[in-house]
């Protein structure tokens, strides 16, 4: 059932990203796909009783906490040139 | 019994904030479903046994992460309310979404592991834990810390990228 | 074994590397000592094998200079052989050819490439005599292919001239396709002998027809590349356009040696010839009709050096009537006699050009007789020999050859006589016409022309007197009784024997006839001529236009050729096959590009979406196929 709840998670995640518009909000339904990882790791840890899982559930905060401090700036830099946060008005790199 | 209810109560409000996030508009909103979500997921892991994990998800991820983002939701002043909520691209991206899902299931229900019945008593010890990062993951550990220190320079970059043009 | 005929070749070819590489810096004196003198050594170490030959009593001289390769076990080597016919060619070559350069000294002497002219008829010198004295038909052929190269350079001497320099292509080109013939006789030999020595083949021959292979197609064959180079019909028209070039390479290449290189190469495999009754035939043809063909062309041509190349071509016919009946010995006696006289001819005719500063229109001539005498006497004794009056040369071998067309059981017939007198008698009517309107009557002459005539120098006289006096002595010399062993005279049925002094009489009588011809219509005002000439305006058009054979070659072979090339291969495969594919491959690649591109929008939902059907993909295919 948790599997099934972690698949949910990502799977809303991935949409979010997909379909929103907003760039901090883009950030923020990654970081609900990390949480969604997240939660299917710790259940299979606690099925198979393996510290792996664990352990790569505290690697993947320190990770998800890097990109955020990383992340952010970028998103501030980019809305100072621009004034919008809008992701359309980011297709420089067309073609 | 108590503790089934529970589980499926966070599962539950889980869902639902994640489902939120993808509906509210403003930003601010989104942000307090989003710590919604992962609270419950905190809930989730304590109830698993692994308070560990349960405490670091608060302190790290709602303390940190979601202030973080909270601040710069503050800071960018959005007053672009009209602006729409949804990319050119909602249909594809649903309809994606559920194919990647049907498959994901498919394939995962076959083989999903069969949840050891010895360790279904075993609790998550945090001994065993510990040594198991500085033995057996002292890589990772190591090369996390690398990470983190490469995190910093690269906000210290991006902060001096930052005052360039005003500085 | 000596190498008396590797010197003799090697002599001229000397003489054309130094001429060509240092001529220009070391002067004139220096070319024309080497230019004549090499020559005149090769003419005397000829004399020298000729002399050997006849102390062995005729057999042959081999030497072998150079083994080239080894394919397959079968080896081609540069070698040499002088048997008799050899010696009676390398002498007129040396011998004519070195009169001939000695003449050029005073013709060219004005010329700015003094040098390269030398050079080049060394070079002509050297190809020829690989041609006469190779032993195989290897040998032979690059000779063959060098004298027209030569000829290619020296037609298109001048070549600032866009006309002399499409004159010296037309050469090539008409030699060559004569050489494709020549080519497929080659490679049938081979196939059937394995090797391409002369005498060796000869020799398979003798015995009789041999069934590995056909002698009456190798016959052929060989005789098309002969038809190329001695300028038969078809391939005839390059040799009136090769008078652009000097006048002495018009007497040596086009009148004395290259020319007869056909000739000889069909008296040469006369073993071939031997036993294949059709290509004879043909040959005996082709070679009356041409001469009556060039013949009739030649009475109303106006060139003074036009007329003399329309009568190479019919003296080269007669010469082929002798080789179509089996009379091979007769057909280099007269081969060798109008070696003296034609080439007398031809530089008589330079003489009287030089003379007039370079008019060569006989209508504008007249009245030369008194003011250049040597000239005059030397051509006019020349043209008394070609149209066959006794005691000179022409009057032998020409008699010759008509008495074997006519009797000869190889051929002979009196179809043949027929056509080949009507030739003698017209031969002397132009000849004579061309004596006449050059050098008798009132002057027609332009009067710059007029104040610049005057004698040619010494070097340009002298070889004229020289020639002449060949011309008149040359036919005393027994050639083909010289030339039996090796060539043997046809047999001649016994009741015809008795005709032979009444055939005798008879070409007497045609010569006389045509110089009479000559007086009676020309002599006076010429107003006789001119009348005749209004009489008969459509003969007279298509006569003087050479029976238009140029422009049919045109019409026919030329302009389609032109138009496939341009539209076929040019239009349509080169710019639209060729550039197109490559050009098309090209846009493909760029329009495959710019369709690709479109997926960048720079959007990064697009993106996202895309990652997510990239990992539906992969994973419904890894567990489809996992």
């Amino acid at each position: 059932m948790l599997i099934a709840v972690a698949m949910a998670l990502f799977a809303l995640g991935l949409l979010g990203v997909i379909v929103r518009r907003n760039m901090l909000v883009m950030l923020m339904c990654m970081e609900l796909m990390l949480n969604g990882v997240n939660l299917s790791l710790v259940t299979f840890a606690q099925q198979t009783a393996s510290a792996a899982g664990a352990v790569l559930v505290l690697l993947v905060f320190v990770v998800a906490t890097a990109e955020i401090a990383i992340a952010i700036p970028i998103v501030l830099l980019l809305v100072r040139r621009k004034h919008v946060m809008d992701l359309g008005a980011y297709a420089d790199l067309k073609g | 019994m108590i503790e089934a209810l529970l589980l499926y109560l966070f599962a539950a409000s889980a869902l639902v904030a994640a489902a939120l996030m993808l509906v509210l508009q403003h930003p601010m909103r989104v942000a307090l479903a989003l710590v919604a979500v992962m609270l419950s997921l905190a809930g989730v892991y304590a109830l698993l046994g692994v308070h560990v994990i349960a405490v670091f998800q608060v302190l790290i991820y709602v303390g940190a992460v979601m202030v973080f983002i909270v601040y710069a939701i503050m800071l960018l002043d959005v007053r672009e309310l009209s602006v729409r909520r949804f990319s050119a691209w909602l249909v594809p991206g649903i309809a994606g979404l559920l194919v990647f899902l049907a498959i994901v299931a498919h394939g995962i229900w076959h083989d999903l592991p069969e949840p050891s019945a010895a360790a279904a008593g075993t609790r998550f010890n945090l001994n065993e834990f510990s040594r198991a990062f500085l033995s057996e993951y002292w890589l990772h550990f190591e090369l996390t810390s690398v990470l983190l220190v490469a995190a910093i320079v690269a906000a210290l970059a991006v902060l001096r990228v930052g005052r360039r043009p005003h500085g | 074994m000596s190498h008396a005929q590797s010197l003799m070749v090697a002599l001229p070819l000397a003489g054309f590397l130094l001429n060509g590489l240092g001529g220009n810096v070391l002067g004139k004196r220096f070319v024309s000592f080497v230019g004549c003198g090499l020559p005149i050594i090769a003419f005397g170490v000829a004399l020298q094998c000729l002399a050997d030959l006849t102390a062995r009593e005729g057999t042959p001289l081999v030497e072998t200079a150079y083994a080239w390769t080894i394919i397959g076990g079968r080896s081609f080597e540069i070698a040499f052989y002088f048997d008799r016919l050899t010696a009676v060619m390398a002498l007129i070559v040396t011998g004519v050819g070195s009169l001939i350069h000695i003449y050029s000294m005073g013709y060219m002497k004005d010329d700015a490439s003094y040098a390269r002219y030398f050079a080049y008829l060394n070079l002509f010198l050297f190809f020829m005599l690989m041609l006469v004295l190779g032993k195989s038909l290897l040998v032979l052929f690059v000779g063959w292919e060098g004298v027209g190269l030569a000829s290619y350079l020296l037609i298109g001497f001048w070549f600032e001239d866009a006309d002399k320099a499409r004159a010296g292509k037309k050469a090539f080109i008409t030699n060559r396709i004569g050489d494709a013939g020549f080519l497929l006789g080659m490679f049938v030999l081979f196939e059937a002998f394995g090797t391409l020595d002369m005498d060796v083949i000869n020799g398979a021959f003798l015995g009789g027809p041999i069934s590995a292979v056909s002698a009456s197609l190798v016959g052929i064959l060989l005789f098309i590349g002969a038809t190329g180079k001695s300028a038969q019909i078809p391939l005839h028209v390059w040799l009136p356009d090769a008078m652009a070039g000097p006048t002495p390479v018009s007497a040596l290449i086009h009148a004395a040696t290259m020319v007869t290189a056909g000739v000889y190469l069909v008296a040469r495999m006369s073993g071939i010839y031997l036993h294949a009754a059709e290509a004879s035939a043909i040959v005996a043809a082709i070679g009356a009709t041409t001469a009556l063909f060039a013949a009739t062309i030649a009475i109303v041509q106006t060139d003074i050096k036009k007329v003399l190349a329309y009568s190479t071509i019919s003296q080269l016919g007669f010469m082929f009537v002798a080789l179509g009946v089996g009379a091979y010995g007769v057909a280099i006696f007269h081969l060798y006699t109008h070696a003296f006289f034609k080439a007398c001819l031809f530089l008589g005719a330079g003489s009287v050009i030089h003379a007039l500063g370079g008019e060569q229109d006989i209508r504008k001539m007249g009245g030369l007789a008194r003011k250049i005498p040597v000239t005059f006497a030397t051509f006019a004794v020349a043209t008394a020999a070609i149209a066959g009056l006794p005691p000179l040369a022409g009057f032998f071998s020409k008699d010759e050859i008509l008495w074997f067309a006519f009797a000869s059981s190889r051929g002979g017939s009196p179809l043949l006589y027929g056509v080949a007198a009507g030739t003698a008698l017209l031969t002397s009517f132009y000849m004579f016409r061309l004596l006449w309107l050059t050098f008798f009557g009132a002057s027609r002459m332009t009067p710059e022309a007029a104040r610049h005539v005057h004698e040619s120098p010494m070097p340009m006289t002298g070889v004229l007197v020289v020639l002449a006096v060949l011309s008149a002595i040359g036919g005393f010399l027994p050639v083909p009784h010289y030339l039996e062993p090796l060539l043997p005279l046809p047999p001649v049925p016994p009741e015809l024997q008795h005709v032979e002094t009444t055939l005798v009489f008879v070409s007497v009588a045609l010569a006389l006839a045509g110089l009479v011809g000559v007086v009676l219509v020309y002599g006076g005002t010429g107003e006789r001529a001119a009348r005749l000439g209004r009489n008969f305006p459509l003969l007279h058009r298509v006569l003087f236009g050479k029976y238009f054979v140029d422009e049919a070659y045109d019409r026919l072979i030329t302009r389609p050729l032109y138009w496939i090339s341009d539209r076929v291969f040019l239009r349509l495969g080169d710019q639209r096959i060729l550039d197109g594919s490559l050009n098309g491959l090209a846009a493909l690649g760029q329009r495959g590009a710019a369709l690709l591109s479109r997926i960048q929008t720079g959007s990064l939902h697009l993106y996202a979406l895309l990652v997510v059907v990239g990992i539906v993909a992969s994973l419904a295919w890894s567990w489809r196929h996992g």
